[in-house]
């Protein structure tokens, strides 16, 4: 089935526009992670998911679904119709994730929440208006709907008096940090993603970690926002070894994921070139961006295994 | 044999960023994309540029599977934003194609 | 013949020459040779340390003749002279043979033979310096006054600089107005200032000076003499239509170029719209904002490059005249000023904007021209379109070799720098004219501005396709080469010029017609006898007299006919 990519970015520019994200999950769900944290509501500083990782077993449902058709989750939902997903929210029948799943991925921003703490940070969060950052309307060009909802965002961190924002993922941090500045105008909201602040806070491990890692840099990270050194620098601090894959650094080789939405099968593809790079330095790999983690651990079966990078620090410092 | 239209960089810019002017068709973009889009960027580019609005348009499946990694970005000797110019590209498709 | 001392030296040149020529079986076969006392080879002959050498042979040994077997003479001809001349031997009475170029060089596959060769020519050179006779140069008195012919930018510039140094100098322009192609050009590049306002600013400079005249409308119809004392005559035309004689030290030949006249058909010429780069810059430089073309706005513009340029084999002009791809730019960022929506289009072959003007080459893609590549075996063509406008077909080698058309109001052919026809002024100044029609300077490096004929320069576009700045550069390189040979006041000349024997002459006159300089003209002897007689000032020793003369009574010295016939024996001698 040749994919409709125009009904495609029309339902998330749909989605967008009035549920706030490309792919509306539940309240609980976005804000589960912050259970136990006593995180205070907003403040000078708070801490972003973007919805990133709370997203990422909804849209893995719907990849199950989908992959049996060799579509994309979101070619999914057109075949339901872009003008029926006006109306009901068409992602929300057909992705039912379990409680577990979730909690995968709840663990991530709960990870950094700790070692932000660790770290002696102070935070807070925003609960239900920690919004989506728009990163996949800006991919695909639909510009109007990006910046219609960019402002959507930046009135709630104004609302909540938020300077400064710590992120987590990638994506948010190049969106929040260097597209903003150019939709918005007088946008002065303070970006740094949280690598960026525990490499800089400079702490020291209570465990130390052994074994050798391979590291995927991640392409916005590495050639977008010049995050390179910091993971580095935090896993080798670690005691880790860093396997460094044949494409590294500023030179890494994309995971594939940004094409997942509309070319399943390049995705794949590339995913599957990645992970030979990957495997032929180390069995195990570190990611620091969900949709790396998402593509690579798919691709690579039970041939290798990845964590996120949050997972091996909070092994390493936490208190 | 193409006739070209003359004012198609301005209908893909519109108010957005499109600047190849500094591509000297070297091919390292090609050369380094990791997916090996045969089209992608330059050539691409130079329908924009040039005017090749059908060839322009037959090009959305190289547009819209750019991982946008920015590999040949970073490498460009040009210092062509090649990122942005794809994007800006694929809102022209949403416009121009789909209607969005 | 008395007995001569000689000695040889043999060069292995690094192994340059020692690679292919057996250098030491050389000198074994050449140090029998008569009258040879020292011979030896030599890791580099021109080094310091070999020059020292030979210095201290020709004082402790006596030495009254130089063999130096290395390079090409015209590298260090007069390096070895020098050192003769050091060490106290008349610097004449050395010869320079050959064996890298003729030898080790040409022979590289056949060792053995250039070795022989090398052999046979190293006698031959022993031969011809056994007849070696002490020469000395000659000496003329210079005049310190300079001629510049052509009032172009380069032409004036030179004036200006000559008057400078306090050399008197007269500008001679063929045309009634001077300034040549600047004149009629507007803003150029970098700095913007205007053409003509350029030429008005050097001309009235020139006009103030008080040891410079400027004559226009007139040409120079004759030369005569010699370096440092040429008599020239100055034609005028116009209403008071004269001829004069004037006196000067050296001559600057600025005239200038003509541009590239397409044929009728070449790129659409001669089809309503399709004009030449300068008829295009003269549209350009009249009036403002957008560009109107017989009642019409001019929306678009294609460019076709290397018109009358790069012609291949077979092509007159099979140069690339250099200025053209910058011109063409700058023009389209003239267009872009008065009128940035219009679209461009540059079809090139190379685009070749050397130096700072990659900086306009860039300028100009930012603004909006693009640039589209064609093969060279396919032209791109120009017809007729049916609105009236033109229809540029084109393949594009950059865009997956597609033919595309482009509709256009005006093409524009980028027409480069053709020789100017002055075949007068090649024949009374006796000016070397390369084969591409342009004239030749002595080397292109080390003697950029020079010719062959002593004292006369050449600068500006006259030599090969320069623009406006380079022109000016090479104008003051000729200034400094003839205000260094002017204010000496005195000028040596080589002494290996022809002679004539006044026993032997018997005035038949065959070499009065021979001679391509000039240089020879009858002269009464006091005895009553008519003879030819040879200005050694204004020969060249080119020899070309010599053999054409029926009494043997010529002869060219430091080449004479014994000198000759023994050097034909040394290459004949069988070598064992």
């Amino acid at each position: 089935m040749p994919l409709p990519t125009g009904d495609t970015i029309g339902i998330l520019t749909d989605n967008l526009r009035l549920r706030r994200s490309v792919l509306p999950i539940p309240v609980e769900s976005a804000i589960r992670w912050t259970k136990g944290l006593n995180l205070p509501r907003g403040g000078k500083r708070v801490l972003y998911t973007g919805l990133m990782y709370q997203l990422i077993p909804y849209i893995e449902d719907l990849v199950e679904a989908q992959t049996k058709l060799g579509d994309s989750w979101l070619a999914g939902l057109t075949g339901v119709g872009r003008r029926m997903n006006r109306l009901i929210n068409v992602a929300a029948f057909l992705a039912h994730p379990s409680k577990q799943e979730q909690e995968a991925y709840d663990r991530i921003p709960r990870n950094v929440a700790l070692l932000l703490q660790r770290a002696g940070v102070e935070f807070g969060s925003l609960y239900e208006d920690d919004l989506y950052s728009g990163a996949l309307a800006y991919d695909l060009g639909a510009d109007e709907a990006l910046r219609a909802h960019a402002q959507k965002v930046y009135a709630a961190l104004k609302k909540h008096g938020v300077q400064e924002v710590v992120t987590i993922d990638p994506h948010t941090t190049n969106m929040l940090r260097s597209v903003y500045p150019a939709l918005i105008e007088d946008y002065d909201i303070r970006v740094r993603n949280y690598l960026e602040v525990l490499a800089e806070a400079e702490m020291l491990p209570h465990h130390r970690l052994e074994g050798d890692v391979a590291i995927h840099d991640s392409c916005v990270f590495a050639r977008y926002e010049g995050v390179v050194a910091q993971p580095r620098l935090l896993l080798e601090g670690a005691g880790l070894t860093l396997c460094e894959p044949h494409h590294a650094g500023t030179m890494t080789w994309c995971c594939g994921g940004p094409v997942e939405s509309l070319y399943p099968q390049k995705a794949a593809q590339q995913a599957e070139r990645r992970v030979e790079e990957l495997h032929a330095v180390a069995d195990r790999g570190v990611t620091m961006c969900p949709l790396c983690y998402v593509n690579l651990q798919k691709a690579a079966q039970d041939r290798m295994r990845f964590d996120d990078i949050s997972d091996y620090l909070l092994q390493a410092y936490e208190g | 044999m193409t006739v070209l239209t003359p004012d198609l960089v301005d209908q893909v810019r519109e108010n957005a960023e499109f600047n190849a002017s500094a591509c000297m068709n070297c091919g390292v973009c090609t050369a380094i994309c990791p997916l090996g889009s045969e089209h992608l960027p330059r050539g691409i580019f130079r329908y924009v540029l040039l005017g090749m609005k059908e060839e322009l348009l037959k090009q959305q499946e190289t547009v819209f599977s750019c991982l946008l990694c920015k590999m040949c970005e970073v490498n460009c000797p040009a210092g062509v934003h090649i990122v942005e110019n794809v994007r800006t590209l694929r809102h022209y498709f949403d416009r121009q194609a789909f209607g969005l | 013949m008395s007995e001569r001392k000689i000695g040889v030296y043999v060069c292995h040149c690094g192994g340059n020459i020692s690679d292919y020529v057996d250098v030491d079986r050389v000198v074994d076969a050449v140090k029998g040779e008569e009258d040879v006392v020292v011979a030896r080879t030599a890791m580099f002959t021109c080094s310091d340390a070999t020059q020292q050498e030979i210095y201290d042979d020709i004082q402790q040994l006596g030495l009254d003749g130089l063999v130096v077997a290395s390079c090409s003479p015209k590298l260090h001809t007069f390096t070895f002279r020098g050192v003769a001349k050091r060490a106290g031997l008349n610097p004449f009475l050395y010869t320079q043979v050959n064996v890298r170029e003729q030898c080790s060089w040409a022979h590289t596959d056949d060792h053995a033979g250039a070795t022989e060769k090398a052999i046979r020519l190293v006698r031959a050179g022993i031969a011809r310096t056994r007849l070696l006779e002490p020469l000395e140069p000659t000496v003329v008195e210079t005049v310190p006054k300079t001629l510049v012919i052509g009032a172009g930018i380069a032409g004036l510039r030179a004036a200006l600089g000559l008057a400078d140094i306090g050399l008197s100098v007269v500008v001679v322009e063929r045309e009634a107005e001077v300034g040549g192609w600047v004149r009629r050009l507007g803003p150029m590049y970098p700095h913007d200032k205007v053409g003509a306002d350029l030429i008005r600013q050097l001309e009235s400079e020139v006009r103030r000076r008080e040891n410079i005249a400027l004559f226009t409308s007139a040409e120079v119809v004759r030369k005569a003499g010699s370096f440092g004392n040429y008599m020239v005559d100055i034609k005028t035309h116009g209403q008071s239509s004269m001829t004069m004689q004037l006196q000067v030290g050296s001559i600057i030949v600025a005239t200038g170029f003509d541009t590239y006249q397409p044929e009728e058909g070449e790129y659409g010429y001669g089809i309503e719209g399709v004009v030449t780069l300068p008829e295009y810059r003269a549209m350009l430089d009249a009036g403002e904002g957008p560009l109107i073309h017989h009642g019409r706005v001019v929306q678009s513009v294609a460019y076709v490059y290397c018109v009358g340029s790069r012609q291949g084999d077979g092509g007159p002009h099979q140069y690339c005249s250099r200025f053209c791809c910058s011109a063409a730019v700058h023009s389209a960022l003239l267009l872009h000023r008065r009128d940035p929506a219009a679209h461009q289009y540059h079809l090139y072959r190379d685009m070749r904007t050397y130096g700072r003007y990659e900086l306009m080459f860039l300028e100009s893609r930012d603004k909006g021209s693009l640039y589209l590549k064609f093969p060279e075996d396919e032209p791109p063509a120009v017809q007729r379109g049916t609105d009236g406008r033109l229809l540029v077909t084109v393949r594009d080698q950059l865009t997956d070799q597609s033919e595309v058309q482009i509709p256009v109001d005006l093409v524009v052919l980028v027409t480069g720098m053709v020789p100017r026809e002055n075949e007068e002024l090649v024949q009374a100044l006796k000016l070397p004219v390369g084969r591409d029609g342009f004239f030749n300077e002595i080397h292109p490096k080390l003697r950029p501005v020079e010719t062959v004929v002593d004292g006369v320069a050449i600068c500006g576009a006259c030599q090969f396709p320069k623009n406006a700045s380079e022109s000016v550069a090479s104008g003051l390189a000729a200034v400094t080469q003839s205000a260094a040979m002017l204010k000496r006041g005195r000028a040596e000349l080589d002494p290996q010029v022809a002679a004539v024997d006044p026993e032997l002459c018997s005035d038949c006159g065959t070499c009065y017609g021979i001679c391509p300089y000039g240089a020879i003209s009858p002269r009464d002897l006091t005895t009553g006898k008519r003879v030819a007689a040879i200005d050694p000032a204004t020969c060249k020793g080119c020899g070309g007299c010599a053999p054409e003369c029926p009494e043997r009574a010529i002869n060219l010295q430091g080449y004479t006919r014994a000198q000759i016939l023994a050097m034909i024996d040394g290459l004949t001698k069988e070598v064992v």
